[in-house]
């Protein structure tokens, strides 16, 4: 699934359900590339990879690398680049193993706390790291990450944890509050309240982003870096959430 | 004579052809009910039908994508289809590694073998596994670009999952046909009318040749309808059709394994007559010119009818170039032993695909080629996958004449193995495509081989260091003419600046998908300068080929035949237009993902160059 330059799937493969987020990187376009179809591209590839169960459950990390690697195995020259988080719960061991490069990332959230969370990775401000393919003049000029320098993480997680991904116009947007209180609202796990619970928390962030006078938490630590800002008019923000519960 | 009579004759050898035929594939009791059956001219539902995607893909002899990819290989042939019914050049396809006739028209084109059947004209396989074991109803094959590849469908009596090696490996052709034509490049669904077998199978293999096509055949998946019971024989197969007449020949021949061709082969006691006739007066080689036409089962047959033709057939000068790949499915350790006293002379030897799942002994073979390879010039091996280090040990030394050796697609050979290879130093053509051959080996290869002219290293993954080994080809490998370096993952500009120094005489250089070569090293340019001789080069997917490499292709290069520039942001209209007026042989230019070189431009370069084929391929 495509939202403006953020790329989502859900995908599952015997015992491992796996989130994907990757956001395109918008700068793409004063170039005349279009930021979609890097995040689109690298999404769909993954999901077909765990489809195709041409992963391990505790090797997120592989998951992006190969994705990426597939991408330049299409005849089509794609270019681009895009932050990427995946998260692999792995419903036999209770475990759930996450890869995250860049500024998108998960929330796991465990009787109304954020219990975990992934770290930002930037290079500076509004930089974060990224997996790129760049023309071949722009070799070296480019900010191309590897895969592997995606931060890994690993840990349990027990029934009735919601775990949320979402890219930075989340994050950017809404305080953890915020989000604590939309999530509070979810009161069973059926695929329609989830799926209604990620749509408003989309829209809130969204209608946050373009309010001239919100001091959202980018703003602030915009602020703190001496500039000044306020919402974040990104183009677009994606959720994704699962949860972590007996019937699947 | 009133035209009843006829018509009766008639009308009784039909039903006595369908009893006959139907008797080949039935018991008694079921002879029964299909006639009570058939006096109901009702059939009865005695089946349920199961319709089962490919579980797994086991061998194929070819692909275009990479090792360990999902992009371009036949690894996407099993499971459901990803892109059926759109039509266009997709990642999630099953594409073989060549097509039309491209690969037979440049200086790497080897020449074929004569006496092979008219029925056999397969270039690539695949073999897939079902789930189930059924007796097959119907196969569907779904193409998703440029269809009309498959000229043979075979089902197998052996299920690769059952614990126990099977007794007896039976294959049987459900479905053959000549190639032809498919225009355009849509997806189809492709049902051909398969026969009844009389075994349950749960592996199918396809063969394909895609001579005629226009571009990649894509296929998306393969659907076997089939029943678990044997089935009786319904009202429609009882109608007669002319195909069924051939077919009994066909049962004939490849039916029940091995066994009959091994018949045909053994030595047969014959009566004596007196005189052979006008056979006498004929000269020796005149018979021996006249059986050089006829293909080996039918060598094989003749040998059985007397004793002067018997000697004429088992003559070692009929067996100097001997193809078996068209009987890969009945050649084994017999059929080796029976051959190998006339094959003492052999120079030109095709196994290529033969001897899979113990067909072939490793033992077997040695036996044949310490008898046999004493004057062997010509082997292949393509898809041997029987083939281990001992065979290489004997291959090398027992062919001290060895001058050509196909290895292409043998992954089972362990790395070091390959080693043995250095001691062959008259080898012209060495093809080691999909092998494992490792670096050291390759070098010590290209050390001793100096007489090599045509090398063939696509998807070699187990080589390390790509400009060692071009270095190493430019320092011994003077006399090298085409070179496929297809895949070859870390080749860099100081590789092809010492592989264009030293090997002057490349005809063909196949570099397609090397991603570490950049234009901007002037890597293109320099081959263009130090190559004058090329007739081919594949540039595929190369992002960095720009304008200058061309405009130097053009000045320099004025023999060239074959280009490809699959994917390049970088080359535009006017630079194609002065390749094409100076490259007055050009006959393929492959332009597909080109952005700069929309459809337009194809159609006003075709009009003014009507004898290349522009290509260029879509995904919408």
């Amino acid at each position: 699934m495509c939202y403006g330059d953020d790329a989502c799937f859900v995908a599952r493969h015997r015992t491992a359900d796996v989130l994907g987020v990757a956001d395109g990187v918008g700068g793409w376009r004063d170039y005349g590339v279009d930021p979609s179809q890097f995040s689109g591209t690298l999404m769909r590839t993954c999901e077909r990879l765990v489809k195709e169960g041409r992963f391990v459950p505790s090797n997120p990390v592989g998951i992006l690398t190969a994705g990426y690697c597939e991408l330049l195995q299409n005849k089509v020259p794609l270019l681009g680049s895009s932050t990427a988080c995946i998260v692999v719960l792995d419903r036999s061991s209770h475990r759930l193993h996450t890869a995250n490069l860049g500024d998108s990332g998960f929330l796991v959230v465990r009787g109304g706390e954020v219990v975990h969370r992934s770290d930002e990775q930037q290079h500076y401000f509004n930089t974060p790291f990224q997996l790129s393919i760049a023309p071949p003049e722009a070799e070296g000029v480019v900010l191309s990450d590897s895969p592997e320098a995606a931060d890994s993480t690993s840990f349990d997680v027990q029934l009735g944890d919601i775990i949320l991904t979402a890219t930075d116009g989340l994050f950017d947007n809404m305080p953890d509050y915020m989000i604590l209180q939309e999530l509070k609202k979810l009161k069973n796990s059926n695929y329609e309240s989830i799926q209604q619970t990620a749509r408003s928390i989309a829209e809130q962030a969204h209608e946050l982003a373009y309010d001239p006078t919100y001091m959202s938490p980018f703003a602030q630590f915009a602020c703190d870096n001496g500039l000044n800002v306020r919402g974040k008019s990104c183009s677009s923000s994606t959720a994704a959430v699962l949860e972590r519960s007996l019937a699947k | 004579m009133s035209p009843v009579f006829p018509m009766l004759t008639v009308l009784s050898m039909f039903y006595y052809m369908c009893l006959r035929r139907r008797a080949r594939t039935a018991t008694r009791g079921e002879m029964n009910s299909r006639r009570a059956i058939e006096s109901n001219t009702r059939a009865l539902p005695i089946n349920v039908e199961i319709v089962q995607y490919a579980k797994e893909v086991l061998d194929f002899s070819s692909h275009y994508g990479s090792e360990n990819s999902m992009s371009y290989t036949m690894w996407n042939l099993a499971g459901i289809p990803n892109v059926y019914p759109s039509s266009g050049d997709f990642t999630q396809t099953a594409v073989f590694r060549t097509y039309g006739t491209w690969w037979d028209r440049c200086p790497s084109a080897r020449l074929p073998f004569k006496r092979t059947p008219s029925t056999f004209c397969s270039q690539d396989y695949v073999e897939l596994a079902f789930e189930e074991p059924v007796y097959p109803t119907a196969v569907h094959i779904l193409e998703t670009y440029h269809p009309g590849a498959i000229v043979r469908i075979l089902a197998c009596s052996a299920n690769p999952y059952s614990q126990n090696p099977p007794a007896e490996v039976r294959w049987e052709i459900l479905w053959s046909e000549a190639p032809t034509k498919v225009n355009g490049p849509q997806a189809r669904q492709f049902t051909p009318c398969i026969k009844q077998i009389n075994f349950p199978t749960n592996l199918i293999r396809l063969e394909v040749n895609s001579s005629l096509l226009d571009y990649y055949t894509e296929l998306d998946a393969v659907v076997l309808h089939g029943v678990k019971e044997r089935p009786v024989l319904s009202l429609k197969t009882s109608m007669i059709d002319m195909n069924d007449i051939d077919e009994e020949e066909d049962e004939e021949k490849f039916a029940c394994g091995m066994d009959t061709l091994n018949k045909q082969f053994s030595i047969v006691t014959l009566r004596e007559w007196p005189t052979n006739g006008y056979f006498d007066k004929l000269p020796y080689e005149l018979i021996q010119l006249i059986l050089s036409h006829l293909t080996v089962p039918d060598l094989c047959r003749l040998a059985q009818t007397c004793k002067l033709l018997y000697q004429h057939c088992c003559d070692p000068l009929q067996y100097i170039h001997l193809s078996l790949q068209p009987y890969w499915a009945r050649i084994n350790d017999t059929s080796l032993e029976y051959l190998q006293s006339r094959c003492t002379l052999i120079q030109w030897l095709n196994l290529s695909w033969t001897g899979n799942r113990g067909a072939i002994s490793v033992s077997g073979f040695s036996r044949f080629l310490k008898v046999c390879g004493s004057e062997l010039v010509r082997l292949e091996l393509s898809c041997g996958h029987f083939l281990n280090e001992t065979c290489l040990e004997v291959i090398t030394e027992m062919c001290p004449n060895l001058q050509e050796l196909n290895l292409s697609s043998c992954d089972k050979i362990p790395p070091q193995a390959f080693n043995h290879i250095a001691k062959v130093g008259s080898l012209k053509r060495l093809i080691l495509y999909r092998t494992k051959v490792e670096q050291t080996a390759l070098l010590s290869i290209l050390n001793f081989c100096s007489e090599l002219q045509h090398l063939s290293l696509g998807s070699c993954v187990m080589i390390e260091d790509y400009d060692l080994i071009a270095s190493m080809m430019g320092a011994k490998c003077k006399k090298l003419r085409s070179l496929d370096l297809w895949r070859c993952k870390n080749i860099t500009e100081s590789g092809i600046a010492e592989l264009a120094s030293g090997c002057q005489l490349l005809e063909e250089l196949d570099l397609g998908w090397c991603p570490t070569l950049q234009s901007s090293t002037g890597c293109f340019t320099n081959l263009a300068r130090k190559l004058p001789n090329l007739q081919k080069l594949f540039l595929t997917a190369n992002r960095s080929v720009c304008d200058t490499d061309i405009e130097e292709l053009a000045a320099n290069c004025t023999h060239l035949r074959q280009l490809d520039i699959l994917g390049t942001r970088m080359v535009s209209p006017a630079s194609l237009r002065k390749l094409l007026e100076s490259c007055k042989d050009l006959s393929l230019l492959d332009v597909s993902f080109c952005s700069q070189i929309d459809n337009r431009v194809v159609l006003e370069l075709n009009a003014n160059f009507p004898n290349v084929f522009i290509k260029k391929s879509f995904t919408q």
